[in-house]
This record gives C-alpha cells, sequence and structure tokens, in this order.
C-alpha cells in the first residue's frame, strides 16, 4: 500500500474515535463511528486474499447495520423528546436500541458471531487494532448512555462472558481464541458497567495491555495456530517463557495483572447483591482458563522434535522491534502490586 | 406517534428485516442497507421541517453524504468480493467458519 | 392534501416492503426508486423543497445509476420478481406485520404533524431549508470539511480495495 494512502487511512482511523470521544451529539457520534469503519475497510482488505475479502465484506455489513441502528435509535429519541444530546437520554426504547447497536459494534454475546470469522480473516497487525483501537469510540458512547434496563446490560454481560469460554474451547486457530477471548472480556466489563463505569475502563486498559502484548508476541513468533506455537522455542526462546505468563494473565490468575479487574468486579457484583451472578461469571472464567492454559501447555511444556536446522534461528538477531512488547508484556505480567493506585487513579 | 413517525420507523424495521432475514445476494443487502439510510433521511428532514429548526437543515445533507461513502464502500467490497469468490452470493462466503 | 401525504407514507411503507422481501437486485433498485420518489413526496408535502430536490438528484441522479450497473454485475438467468410466490408471499407477510403495528398504535395518533416549514412562505424570498443549507457554508464549515475529507477518504477506500493488476477492476484483460 501507499504509504500516503496509509497515512491518510490511519488519520482516518484516528480521526473518527476523536469526533466520538468529542461530541455530546449523536450525529457527531455516529460520523466518527462511520469514519472509523470507512477507514479500516482498505487496511483489512489489503492482501486482497479471498480470506481477507471476505472477513472485510462481513465486517462492513455488521458495521453499518450497527451504525444505522444507533442513527434510527438517536433520530427516534430526537422525534420523541427533541433531545440529541448523549448524555440526556429519557426514553427507554432509543436507550436500549442504542445499547443493543453498540453490543453489535463491539461483538457482544448474542450479537458477537461476526467476530471470531472477521479476526481469523485478517493478518494479526490488522487484528490488534481491530480487537482494541476499534473497540474504544463504541466504549465511550456505552459508558456516557445511562442503561435504562438493569436486566439487558447482564444478560449481555452474562452470556458473553459463557459464549467466550465455550466458544473457545474447540479451537484450535489463534486468532478465533483470541476473538472468544475478547468477547470474554467484554461481557465482563459490561457486567459492571451499571455499577461503576470507572471500574470498566480499568477493565478495558487492562485488557488492551495484555491483549497487546499477545497480539505482538505472536507476531514475533509468526503463530497463527496451536501447531506452530509449539516449535517456537526454536525461534525465540525468551518470548516462550513469557508467553504463558501473558496467557494466565488474560485468564486472571492471582499474582499476574489480569487478576486485578476480576477480582475488582467480583467484589462490586457481591456489594450489589449480586452473588449469584458474580459465581456464573467467575466460573464462566474457568473455562476461557482452560483454553489459555492449553496453549501455554503446547507452547512451553511440549518440547517438538526439530531437526538441526529448524533450531539454529533463536542465534540470529531478531529484526523486529521488541520494546513495545517488552514495555507491555512487563505490564501485563506484574502490575498487580499497583492495584490501589490504579484504582485510585480511575475512581471519578 | 404520528403517522409520519410511524412510516419512517416501520420503513426502518423492513429495510433491517431485509438485510436480517433474506441473504442472497450481497447486493441485495447494500440495496436494504441503502433503503434504511433513505428512511433515515427522510426521518432527519422531516423532523428538521417540522420544528422549523434552519440550523438543522444542513444535517440531511451529512447524512446523505455519508451514506454515500457507505454505499460505494459497499460497492466496492462487492467488486472485490466478485473478484475473488466469483459470485456476490452470500452463501460463498464460508472461507473463515471452522 | 392530507390524502396525498397518506397515499406517499404508504406508498413509502409498500417500497420497502418491495425492497426487503428478498427479490433479484433488478426489482430491488427499482423499489427503491419507488421508495425514494415517495420521500421526494413527502419531502416537498412538508415544505423541504431544497431537500427534496437534493434526494431526488443525489439519489435518482448518482447512486441507482451505479446500483443498476452492479445489478448488472451479479445478474442471474432467472430473475425473481413480485410476481413470484415466495418473493410474494414475503411482501404480503411484511405489509400484514406493519398493518397489524399501525392497528396497534393506530389510537394514539395525533394529526399535527401536517405543518409546513415557513408558515409565512408567501412574504419570504427563501424557504427555510435552502437559508439552513447555506449556513453549512458559514457556520457550519468545520461539518463541510469533515464531509469533504470523508469522501476523500472514500475514494481511497474504494480505489484501494479495486486495485491491482489481475485481480481489480482496472485490470488488462
Amino acid at each position: 500500500m501507499n504509504p500516503y494512502i496509509l497515512a491518510t487511512l490511519l488519520f482516518g482511523l484516528g480521526l473518527g474515535t476523536t469526533i466520538t470521544f468529542a461530541s455530546s451529539h449523536w450525529l457527531f457520534a455516529w460520523m466518527g463511528l462511520e469514519i472509523n469503519t470507512l477507514a479500516i475497510i482498505p487496511l483489512m482488505a489489503q492482501s486482497h486474499h479471498p480470506r481477507a475479502v471476505e472477513a472485510t465484506t462481513k465486517y462492513f455489513l455488521a458495521q453499518a447495520t450497527a451504525a444505522a441502528m444507533l442513527l434510527f435509535a438517536s433520530i427516534s429519541n430526537a422525534w420523541l423528546s427533541g433531545q440529541w444530546d448523549i448524555h440526556q437520554m429519557s426514553h427507554p426504547l432509543p436507550t436500549t436500541l442504542i445499547t443493543l447497536a453498540l453490543a453489535l459494534k463491539i461483538g457482544l454475546a448474542p450479537l458477537h458471531t461476526w467476530m471470531p470469522e472477521v479476526l481469523q480473516g485478517l493478518d494479526l497487525t490488522t487484528g490488534l487494532i481491530l480487537s482494541t483501537w476499534q473497540k474504544l469510540a463504541p466504549f465511550c458512547l456505552l459508558l456516557q448512555v445511562q442503561p435504562a434496563n438493569a436486566t439487558l446490560l447482564l444478560v449481555l454481560g452474562i452470556t458473553s462472558t459463557l459464549v467466550g469460554g465455550w466458544g473457545g474451547l474447540n479451537q484450535t486457530q489463534l486468532r478465533k481464541i483470541l476473538a472468544y477471548s475478547s468477547i470474554a472480556h467484554l461481557g465482563w466489563m459490561i457486567l459492571v458497567l451499571q455499577f461503576s463505569p470507572s471500574l470498566t475502563f480499568l477493565t478495558l486498559l487492562v485488557y488492551f495491555i495484555m491483549t497487546f502484548s499477545l497480539f505482538i508476541s505472536f507476531k514475533i513468533s509468526n503463530a497463527t495456530n496451536i501447531n506452530t506455537l509449539a516449535t517456537s522455542w526454536a525461534k525465540a526462546p525468551a518470548l516462550t517463557s513469557i508467553i504463558p505468563l501473558i496467557l494466565l494473565s488474560l485468564g486472571g490468575l492471582p499474582p499476574l495483572t489480569g487478576f486485578l479487574p476480576k477480582w475488582l468486579i467480583l467484589q462490586e457484583l457481591t456489594k450489589q447483591d449480586l452473588a449469584p451472578l458474580a459465581t456464573v461469571a467467575a466460573l464462566s472464567a474457568l473455562l476461557s482458563l482452560f483454553f489459555y492454559l492449553r496453549l501455554s501447555y503446547a507452547m512451553t511444556l511440549t518440547m517438538t522434535p526439530n531437526n538441526l536446522t529448524a533450531t539454529l534461528p533463536w542465534r540470529l538477531p531478531s529484526l523486529q522491534t521488541t520494546l513495545p512488547l517488552a514495555i507491555a508484556s512487563s505490564a501485563t505480567i506484574c502490575l498487580l502490586p499497583l492495584a490501589p493506585a490504579t484504582a485510585a487513579l480511575f475512581t471519578w | 406517534m404520528t403517522p409520519a413517525h410511524f412510516a419512517f420507523s416501520s420503513t426502518f424495521m423492513l429495510g433491517l428485516a431485509g438485510l436480517a432475514f433474506h441473504r442472497t445476494h450481497l447486493l441485495s443487502a447494500l440495496l436494504c442497507l441503502e433503503g434504511m439510510m433513505l428512511s433515515l433521511f427522510i426521518a432527519l428532514a422531516l423532523w428538521t421541517l417540522q420544528l422549523d429548526s434552519t440550523n438543522f437543515a444542513s444535517s440531511p445533507m451529512i447524512l446523505l453524504a455519508f451514506s454515500a461513502c457507505e454505499a460505494s464502500a459497499g460497492l466496492a467490497l462487492l467488486v472485490a468480493t466478485a473478484r475473488t469468490h466469483g459470485t456476490d452470493r452470500l452463501q460463498s462466503l464460508n472461507l473463515l467458519q471452522c | 392534501m392530507v390524502y396525498m401525504m397518506y397515499c406517499l407514507l404508504f406508498g413509502l411503507v409498500v417500497g420497502l416492503a418491495a425492497v426487503a422481501s428478498n427479490p433479484s437486485p433488478y426489482f430491488a433498485a427499482l423499489g427503491l426508486v419507488l421508495v425514494a420518489g415517495m420521500g421526494c413526496g413527502v419531502l416537498v408535502g412538508h415544505g423541504g423543497s431544497f431537500l427534496s430536490l437534493i434526494l431526488f438528484l443525489i439519489y435518482l441522479g448518482g447512486m441507482l445509476v451505479v446500483f443498476a450497473y452492479s445489478a448488472a454485475l451479479a445478474a442471474e438467468p432467472y430473475p425473481e420478481g413480485w410476481g413470484s410466490w415466495p418473493v410474494l408471499g414475503l411482501a404480503v407477510g411484511y405489509l400484514v406485520g406493519v398493518g397489524v403495528a399501525a392497528g396497534m398504535v393506530m389510537g394514539g395518533w395525533y394529526q399535527e404533524s401536517w405543518m409546513v416549514c415557513d408558515e409565512f412562505g408567501e412574504f419570504s424570498m427563501l424557504r427555510g431549508d435552502i437559508s439552513g443549507v447555506a449556513m453549512m457554508y458559514s457556520s457550519g464549515g468545520g461539518l463541510l470539511i469533515t464531509g469533504a475529507w470523508v469522501l476523500l477518504l472514500t475514494l481511497f477506500v474504494v480505489l484501494e480495495l479495486t486495485r491491482g493488476m489481475g485481480r481489480g477492476a482496472l485490470r488488462a484483460v
């Protein structure tokens, strides 16, 4: 791709999210989301491979439908109450529609089916953009809309965590597993959205850090399914010992960073007298933990028999920049002692 | 609920139902999407006109420009899909399921 | 006038039901033409003649030509119109659904909606929507620039998606 066009498209990605962040008016929020969708389409299809084109088409259809539903709900709100402000949604019907449209946009559970297929068709860099940066603008809108119906968000959240756990069990493709892990984490964020939005934001940030380091390390070891993970010790031995820690952090095991949001969310849910829901959510994390553990097992605890030439590459210097990975993975692994500071940072 | 409100709501919902349930051709899906955007344009324009609000009269134009962008991106994807898959039937978009 | 507007709104719903009932793309594009024409009528009835003109020119002049061209790309040997049973059944089913919904909300309809944009239109030089759209060039400049920039972005998107030696639209056969 021509660098000028690439610069234009990346500027479009940034501009769309910024417009959505800065807007208090639904029309502008919708414009920002549309710019975002339009700008990422050529990046997704840049290899012109049939799978990439198919993933782009599916992504486009889902996102365009969600954006149209969002605009329809806000126009209905204007007809019913004469109000365009994001903060002042009063009528329950448009608010519910907007919640559903945003759930379709970020891929929450009953509306999630596009997400694994789209992520499977992309390369890892675009997949990283799709599962981090593209979630920011819809999440900013979700945080601002007061939910009309408390049950809706809880149902969306708990279904997402369960589907994210169950869907990933049977997969051998890393990108599909990453998509299901994204669905499960989004479910955790949605569960606590109406009780403590700052906690949702904290979870989103921690998820971004974790998934960033995982995508980058998979990109460095050039792995797209479990088989290739098993031979990655020959390429980068240090990475092979770090990736299981990142995976377990995504799974939410105690000494690692991923435990922090799950801990706080469970505490908040118990405080709101939702102990059964918290139990189900905690149990659904076990489902996700199973496939994270399986990835760690295939990567570190098994040693595939390689021939002599295939074991050589770790002696060669790596050509990829590893500084972002170093920062992100150390944040992924050992941010938990900073929990009081981070929690204080996000309370507003 | 005024008759105009009912009319554009039902047209939007019809377009959404067509997009969600009938997926033979990609072009049909794009046409349904376009019908949804058209009903949104009419809704926004009628809201502006009924409230006699001059300031809002440019928002339907912006909506039309953005929906034209969306439609052209969709048609470009139609061309790309026809090149890679040989047809625009949505059933043939099955490479990524497993 | 009121009956006229009712007829136009009814035509709007019928046209979209015709599009949504899964006919072949040619006929669906035809249905969209019908919907756009009815929408122009509705806007004129509400006093938005300039917006109606924009809709007419953009839709029938620009977009539907492109859609008709793409329908040729998606051609099929035995096109299904509204004469075939599955399509007709779906269209009738959708219309019945809309009728049921209309019957449910019918009691709550209120009739204050047929007022036009400028009540003293005979005394003013410009309609409200013309001056409103013209405000896009003064106080709505940022909006105009954003819209123009998005159109440029879309140009790049389209070119990038359909580009290529062996696979693009602009290829040497």
